[in-house]
C-alpha cells in the first residue's frame, strides 16, 4: 500500500488543528483510514494509506479531510477558476496510443522547499497509483513564466511544416485535421501550446537533471528516466511531446524540458496530463488543483481543443448520485433520522438533498436498475426493519426517502451510492455501532474430501510419521534431475508441471509433479538431526493436462519416507499395509521400474485394484544427490486411492 | 523358604531379642539403607520381622565443620600462632599470623571467636594472647563436640545442648528430625531361618518365560537407576500449523459454516474479475501474479463473462460508474494460481460450484493461495488463507462486527477495533485489529467487508454476503510466538522444531 510522508506541524496548520498532540493526531488520521508507520528522520509521519482516496496523497487533502472531521468545514467546496488565457492544442500528429490531455494554469503559488517537496510527492504518488506507473496518466509542471504561448492566429500557418509530422495521414478521429480554431477566436485565449507526435529522432531538447539537447531517442538511451519509462512510448512510431512557440518543452510521460522546470521562485505554474484515458487524467487534475488551491494558488481555466470538440478544463464539475435512505439503514444497522444522514453527509465534504417524491417510492423502481431495484427486496432484520405503518414512528415516513447527494471532483473513489453509505459510515464512526451476531441459522460441515485427507494424516500419524507441510511450488532440477527422473519417463511424477511465467526466484518455478522430493529435501536439510526420521505429507500435486478447465490436473498425494541406519523395502511396506487396512482398501504392490528407486526393490502401490503410486528402496543415487548417509524407503500414492469409489 | 537376596541377609543379620537399626545393620552388611528398608518392609509384610520406628535426631557436620575438625579451629590455630610468635608478651601485627595460622579467609571468623572465648585481645591491628584464657584452649568444647560428633550419625554422643546451639549457628553443624527404625526377628522369623531359605536370585527383565512359570514371585527385580535419561524417542506429531488449521475449521463448523474446496490454478476471471478487480489494478501486474505457462481457460460461463465486463466497464445500478480502465476478456481467461481463495467464494456464490445458493448460507474454507513475492520471516509465497463468508437477506456492518467478535474471541483475540478500509470487492471494508493474547499489542488480524454490488449483481446474487479473509501463518505466529515462519512451513523447516514444539490447542 502507499505511504505517504507528512510534515505533522504542517498537517496540523492546514487542518486548523495547531495545538493537538501527536497522539490525538495519529489516532484521527487512523480513524480516516491512514496508518502511522513510522517517523522519518526529519520527523516527518510516514502513513499508509489504502489506496482509494488518492485526494489523501498530499498534505493538503489530508487536511481538507481533518478539517471536515474536526467541523472546520462542511459540504462541497469547489474553488474559483479565472478565465482561460491559455489552450493546448492537439495535433493530428499526436500518437494514437496516447491521445488525451489536460491541463489548467495555476497563478500565485507561493513555494518554499517544503511545498515543492509536497508538489512534487503529490505528483510521483499519483503516477503511482491513478497513473499506473504513467501508463495511463502522467503529470507535467512547468513553470508558466518560461513559456511563450502562440497566439491562436499564428497556429494554423504552422501545421504542415512541423518537425516530425508523420506525413501518412492516418489521424486518429479526434485529433484535428487541420489546426484547430474557435469559433470566435478572438473571445478564446490568446496563448496556445500543442500537443503532438514527434518523431523518435526528431527536435531535440534538454532534458531535466541533464545539460545537453537530446532527441527523444537519445534520452530514452541515456538518460536515467528514459530508462525507467521508456518502455511505455518505445513501441511509438511517434513519440508524445508538448510544445510552445519556442519549442518542445515537454516529452510526456518520460520526462520535462529543463527550460521550464520549476524551483521555488516559480509563481505560476501550467500544469499538463498525458494518458490514455480522458477522465483518468481530468481527475488526476482536479486532485492537484484542489491541493494547489488549499496553498492559495488561483485556479485559471485553459482549453483543450481537440479537432472535433474543445474542453474546457480543469473540470471541477460534481456528480450527483441518488441513495435511498433504507439503504443506509440496512447497512449501518440503525435507524437513522433523515436529518443526521444529511449531516452525516456534510460532515463528509458531500452536499446532499433530501426527497420524498412518489417516483421514489421502491416498488416504482424495478425498471431502473439492478441497484435500486433490488434494495426493497431485502428482508430487513428486527433490529433495523422499519417500523410497520401501524405505529406510526419516524421511520415510516423515511422510508420512501432518497438522498440525491452532490460529490466534488477529486472523490475518485465514488462508483456506487454504496459508496455514500461507507462515507455516511465513518462520518457516523463504525466503531460505535454495537457488534450483533447474525441472527440467521445454518449448518457447518467439512468437505468428503478434506475429512479423508484428515483422516489418512492421522492414520500415518499414528504410524509415528512426523506430518510435514512443504510449499507446493519448487524448481523442476528438485522434481527431476536430483530425482534421476525425466518429465518424459513413465513414472510417478514424471509429467510436465505447471510453470510459473515470470518467476522472482530460481528456487519457486513451477507446481510440483509428486511429494516425495519435498520430504527428500526436508531430510537434506536435517541431517544433524536425530535419526530415525520418518517423514509424511499430504499435500497438493499437478500436472499440465489439456483435458482439464483450467489445464492443470489437481490432485492430494500421500507421501512417506523412512529414514534410518536400517531402512529397507519392508519397513515402507509394513506401514503402507497398516494405512490401506485403516481404510478397508485391498493393498497390491507388483513389481514395477522407477528411476528414483533400486531396481528389483520397487512396487506399484495398487489399492483396490486401481494404480495409484509407487513404494520402493530409494536409489543410492538419489541418496546421494541429496547428501544422505543412511537408506530410505518411501511411497507415494494418489489420496483418492483411500476413500470410497 | 526362598527369599531375594537382600531380605535373606537382613533376616540373618537381625536378633529376636535385640532391636537393631536399619543404619547399623546397612552398614554391617554394605547395603544401602533404603533398599535395606524397602526389604525390611517386605519382610513385616511376611510376618518374619517386626519394624518398630521412633523419631531420632541426627547431627553432620558441614563441609566447613568436616575442616575445622581436621585442620583447627581458626580461633584456636590463632591463638597457637600468636603465642609461637611471642604474643603472650606483647601485641603481634595480624598480618604476621595469617600465613602463620593458615587463616586465609577465616581472619574475621578466628578474631571474633578469639575475643569471645577470651583467648586473647586484638587491638589496632595486632594481635596478643592471654596469658590466662576463662576456657582451656588445649579442652575446647566446641572442638571436643566436632570431634565427637563425626562419625555419630545416630546422634548418641553427649553433647551440651548450648555447644551443639553454637555450632550451628557458626554453620559447622546440621541437626535434622528422621525416622529410625529398628527391627526385631518375630517367632516366625526365627522358626523359617531355623527350617533354612535358600536366596533367590536378581532378575532384569520381566520375560514371557518368568510369567508364565510362577518364579516371578520368588525373585528380586535388579533395581533401575530411575532417574536416569531414556533414549530419546519422537512419536509422530501433526504439524502445527495444520493442526491450527483445523482448530479454526472446528472453531468456523461450530459457528454454522460449510467447507469450500476448488481449484489452485484458475483463470484470472474467477480471482480478480468476478472481485471486480479493475484488470490494470497494479496487484494484478505480473509482478505480484502467479501466473502459468497453459493455455487460457475457455470454459467459462458466458452470460457471467457479459454481466462482469458490464459491471467493469459501466457499473451496476442507474447512479453506478464502471472503472474508467480497459477490461480484456483474454485477460480474464488466463490462468494463474490464485492469490487469494474468495475465488472459490466467487465460484460457490455463482452457483457454478454446487449449485444456486439460497440465503441463508455460510461458508469457508483453509487453503493455499499464492503471491509473488520475495520470501522472508513474515512473508511466504504460498501461505494458508482463511476466508469466510456469510449470505442473508439482509446483513448490516452490525453482524459483519459480531461475527468476528465472536470468531477472534474462540483465540482469545479481544478489544477488536474495525479500521475503515478499502478494497475494490468490499464497502464498507474492515481491517480489523485485536489485542494480542500476550503482549497487548494491537495488531492487524484481518479483512472484511460486505461484498459490493458490482461483485454480487453480476453473479446474480441478490442479498447481502459479508465475506472476510484472514493468514493462518499470522494467527499461528500469535498463537505460538513464532518469528521465522521458515522455521515451520517448506523445505527449510527444523525437524527438532516441529518434533519438539508444544502443543497448543
Amino acid at each position: 500500500m502507499p505511504v505517504v510522508e507528512i510534515d505533522p506541524e504542517e498537517l496540523k496548520t492546514l487542518a486548523g488543528a495547531e495545538d493537538k498532540p501527536d497522539e490525538e493526531l495519529k489516532s484521527d488520521l487512523f480513524a480516516l483510514g491512514l496508518e502511522f508507520e513510522g517517523r522519518t528522520d526529519n520527523g516527518a509521519f510516514e502513513l499508509e494509506f489504502a489506496p482509494d482516496r488518492l485526494d489523501r496523497l498530499s498534505v493538503e487533502g489530508i487536511a481538507r479531510s481533518l478539517r471536515y472531521q474536526y467541523g472546520h468545514d462542511r459540504g462541497v467546496y469547489l474553488p474559483s477558476v479565472n478565465d482561460a488565457e491559455w489552450a493546448i492544442e492537439v495535433d493530428e500528429s499526436v500518437p494514437d496510443e496516447r491521445p488525451y490531455v489536460t491541463g489548467a494554469v495555476v497563478r500565485g503559488v507561493d513555494l518554499d522547499e517544503s511545498r515543492l517537496e509536497s508538489i512534487i510527492q503529490l505528483q510521483e504518488k499519483l503516477h503511482a497509483t491513478m497513473g499506473r506507473e504513467r501508463a495511463k496518466g502522467a503529470i507535467g509542471v512547468h513553470d508558466l513564466a518560461m513559456l511563450k504561448g502562440r497566439s491562436a492566429s499564428d497556429a494554423g500557418a504552422e501545421g504542415a511544416d512541423e518537425p516530425g509530422t508523420d506525413p501518412t495521414g492516418d489521424a486518429p478521429p479526434t485529433s484535428m485535421s487541420t489546426p484547430a480554431t474557435s469559433d470566435d477566436p478572438t473571445n478564446g485565449p490568446e496563448k496556445t501550446i500543442t500537443y503532438r507526435g514527434v518523431a523518435p529522432d526528431g527536435d531535440r531538447f534538454v532534458p531535466l537533471d541533464d545539460d545537453a539537447d537530446r532527441t527523444p531517442a537519445e534520452v530514452l538511451e541515456t538518460h536515467p528516466t528514459g530508462d525507467t519509462y521508456g518502455d511505455l512510448v518505445s513501441g511509438f512510431e511517434r513519440y508524445p511531446a508538448i510544445y510552445d512557440d519556442i519549442g518542445l518543452f515537454s516529452f510526456p510521460p518520460v520526462i520535462n524540458g529543463k527550460r521550464t522546470e520549476v524551483d521555488e521562485g516559480s509563481r505560476d505554474l501550467l500544469i499538463e496530463m498525458t494518458g490514455t484515458d480522458q477522465w483518468t487524467i481530468d481527475r488526476m487534475l482536479a486532485i492537484v488543483c484542489y491541493a494547489l488551491d488549499a496553498r492559495g494558488g488561483q485556479l485559471e481555466a485553459l482549453e483543450v481543443r481537440y479537432g472535433d470538440r474543445t474542453l474546457p478544463r480543469p473540470d471541477l464539475s460534481t456528480e450527483t448520485k441518488r441513495l435511498a435512505h433504507e439503504h443506509v439503514e440496512t447497512t449501518l444497522g440503525i435507524d437513522l433520522p433523515g436529518a443526521d444522514v444529511v449531516d452525516l453527509l456534510e460532515r463528509a465534504g458531500l452536499d446532499a438533498d433530501a426527497t420524498n417524491d412518489p417516483d421514489t417510492e421502491p416498488s416504482q423502481h424495478d425498471a431502473s436498475g439492478p441497484d435500486i431495484e433490488r434494495v426493497p427486496r431485502r428482508a430487513a432484520s428486527p433490529d433495523t426493519a422499519p417500523s410497520d405503518p401501524d405505529d406510526g414512528s419516524g421511520s415510516t415516513d423515511e422510508s420512501g426517502l432518497v438522498y440525491e447527494v452532490e460529490i466534488p471532483p477529486y472523490r475518485v473513489d465514488v462508483l456506487h451510492p454504496m459508496d455514500l453509505v461507507d462515507d455516511i459510515g465513518r462520518a457516523y464512526g463504525f466503531n460505535d455501532l454495537d457488534p450483533r451476531y447474525p441472527d440467521v441459522s445454518t449448518v457447518g460441515g467439512r468437505t468428503e474430501a478434506s475429512r479423508l485427507e484428515d483422516a489418512a494424516r492421522d492414520a500415518l500419524v499414528g504410524l509415528g510419521f512426523e506430518d510435514l507441510l512443504n510449499f507446493h511450488l519448487t524448481d523442476e532440477t528438485a522434481l527431476f534431475e536430483r530425482m534421476s527422473l525425466s518429465p518424459d519417463d513413465d513414472a510417478l511424477g514424471a509429467r510436465t508441471p505447471p510453470r510459473i511465467t515470470e518467476p522472482y526466484s530460481e528456487a519457486y518455478t513451477a507446481v510440483r509433479t509428486w511429494a516425495l522430493p519435498s520430504l527428500l529435501s526436508v531430510l537434506e536439510n536435517n541431517t544433524h538431526r536425530a535419526y530415525p526420521q520418518d517423514l509424511a505429507e499430504i499435500g497438493l500435486v499437478a500436472g499440465v493436462d489439456d483435458d482439464e478447465p483450467t489445464g492443470v490436473a489437481e490432485h492430494r498425494s500421500v507421501a512417506a519416507v523412512v529414514a534410518r541406519t536400517d531402512a529397507s523395502y519392508e519397513d515402507a511396506k509394513a506401514r503402507l499395509s497398516a494405512v490401506a487396512r485403516t481404510f478397508g482398501v485391498e493393498l497390491e504392490t507388483p513389481p514395477t521400474e522407477h528411476p528414483s528407486f533400486v531396481s528389483g526393490r520397487t512396487a506399484a502401490v495398487v489399492l483396490d485394484g486401481a494404480p495409484v503410486g509407487v513404494i520402493g528402496e530409494v536409489h543410492p543415487r538419489v541418496l546421494v544427490e541429496h547428501d544422505l548417509e543412511v537408506p530410505v524407503s518411501a511411497f507415494e500414492f494418489r489420496l483418492e486411492g483411500l476413500g470410497d469409489r | 523358604m526362598r527369599l531375594p537376596e537382600t531380605q535373606l541377609a537382613l533376616l540373618e543379620a537381625a536378633s529376636a531379642t535385640e532391636a537393631r537399626t536399619i543404619a547399623r545393620l546397612a552398614e554391617r552388611l554394605g547395603e544401602d539403607p533404603a533398599s535395606l528398608t524397602r526389604a525390611a518392609f517386605e519382610l513385616e509384610d511376611r510376618g518374619l520381622l517386626a519394624v518398630e520406628e521412633r523419631a531420632a535426631e541426627t547431627r553432620s557436620l558441614t563441609a566447613e565443620g568436616e575442616r575445622y575438625r581436621e585442620v583447627g579451629l581458626p580461633e584456636r590455630r590463632l591463638r597457637a600462632a600468636a603465642l609461637e610468635a611471642g604474643g603472650a608478651d606483647e601485641p603481634v601485627e595480624m598480618g604476621r599470623l595469617i600465613g602463620e595460622a593458615d587463616l586465609e579467609g577465616e581472619v574475621d571468623i578466628a578474631l571474633s571467636n578469639l575475643a569471645r572465648k577470651g583467648y586473647g585481645d586484638i587491638d589496632g591491628g595486632a594481635v596478643s594472647a592471654a596469658p590466662d584464657p576463662e576456657t582451656d584452649p588445649d579442652a575446647d568444647p566446641e572442638a571436643e563436640a566436632l570431634d565427637s560428633i563425626a562419625g555419630d550419625a545416630d546422634a548418641e554422643a553427649d553433647v551440651e545442648s548450648a555447644v551443639l546451639d553454637r555450632l550451628v549457628s557458626r554453620g559447622l553443624l546440621e541437626r535434622s528430625e528422621t525416622t529410625v527404625r529398628s527391627v526385631t526377628l518375630t517367632e516366625a522369623g526365627v522358626t523359617a531361618l531355623m527350617e533354612g531359605i535358600e536366596a533367590a536370585e536378581t532378575v532384569g527383565a520381566i520375560t514371557p518365560e518368568l510369567l508364565t512359570s510362577g518364579e516371578w514371585d520368588a525373585v528380586e527385580f535388579a533395581e533401575y537407576n530411575v532417574e536416569a535419561d531414556a533414549e530419546t524417542t519422537h512419536g509422530g506429531k501433526e504439524h502445527i500449523l495444520r493442526r491450527t488449521a483445523n482448530r479454526v475449521k472446528d472453531v468456523l463448523v461450530g459457528m454454522g459454516f460449510e467447507e469450500m474446496s476448488g481449484p489452485h490454478a484458475d483463470a484470472d476471471f474467477w480471482i480478480n474479475d468476478c472481485l471486480f478487480m479493475p484488470q490494470d489494478h497494479p496487484a494484478r501486474t505480473h509482478w505480484d501474479r502467479f501466473a502459468l505457462e497453459v493455455a487460457p481457460m475457455a470454459d467459462l460461463p458466458p452470460d457471467l463473462v457479459e454481466r462482469v465486463a458490464d459491471a467493469h466497464r459501466n457499473g451496476v445500478g442507474e447512479d453506478g460508474d464502471g472503472y474508467h480502465s480497459p477490461w480484456d476478456e483474454d485477460f480474464a481467461r488466463a490462468v494463474a494460481l490464485r492469490g487469494h481463495t474468495t475465488s472459490l467464494s466467487m465460484r460457490y456464490l455463482s452457483g457454478q460450484a454446487v449449485g444456486e445458493l439460497e440465503p441463508p448460507q455460510r461458508y469457508f474454507s483453509v487453503e493455499k493461495v499464492y503471491r509473488n513475492d520475495t520470501l522472508d520471516p513474515t512473508h511466504l509465497l504460498e501461505f494458508f488463507q482463511i476466508e469466510g463468508w456469510v449470505m442473508a437477506e439482509s446483513l448490516s456492518v452490525r453482524d459483519l462486527m459480531g461475527t468476528f467478535t465472536e470468531f477472534y474471541e474462540q483465540f482469545g483475540i479481544t478489544d477488536l477495533e474495525f479500521k475503515p478500509h478499502y478494497n475494490p470487492y468490499t464497502e464498507p471494508s474492515f481491517e480489523l485489529f485485536g489485542r494480542h493474547p500476550e503482549t497487548g499489542d494491537l495488531i492487524e488480524i484481518g479483512n472484511s467487508g460486505l461484498f459490493r454490488e458490482e461483485v454480487l449483481s453480476p453473479l446474480g446474487v441478490e442479498c447481502d454476503v459479508m465475506a472476510w479473509g484472514l493468514a493462518l501463518e499470522r494467527l499461528l505466529m500469535l498463537m505460538y510466538g513464532f518469528e521465522d515462519i521458515r522455521d515451520v512451513h517448506g523445505t527449510l523447516c527444523d525437524l527438532e522444531l516441529l518434533r519438539n514444539v508444544e502443543v497448543v490447542y
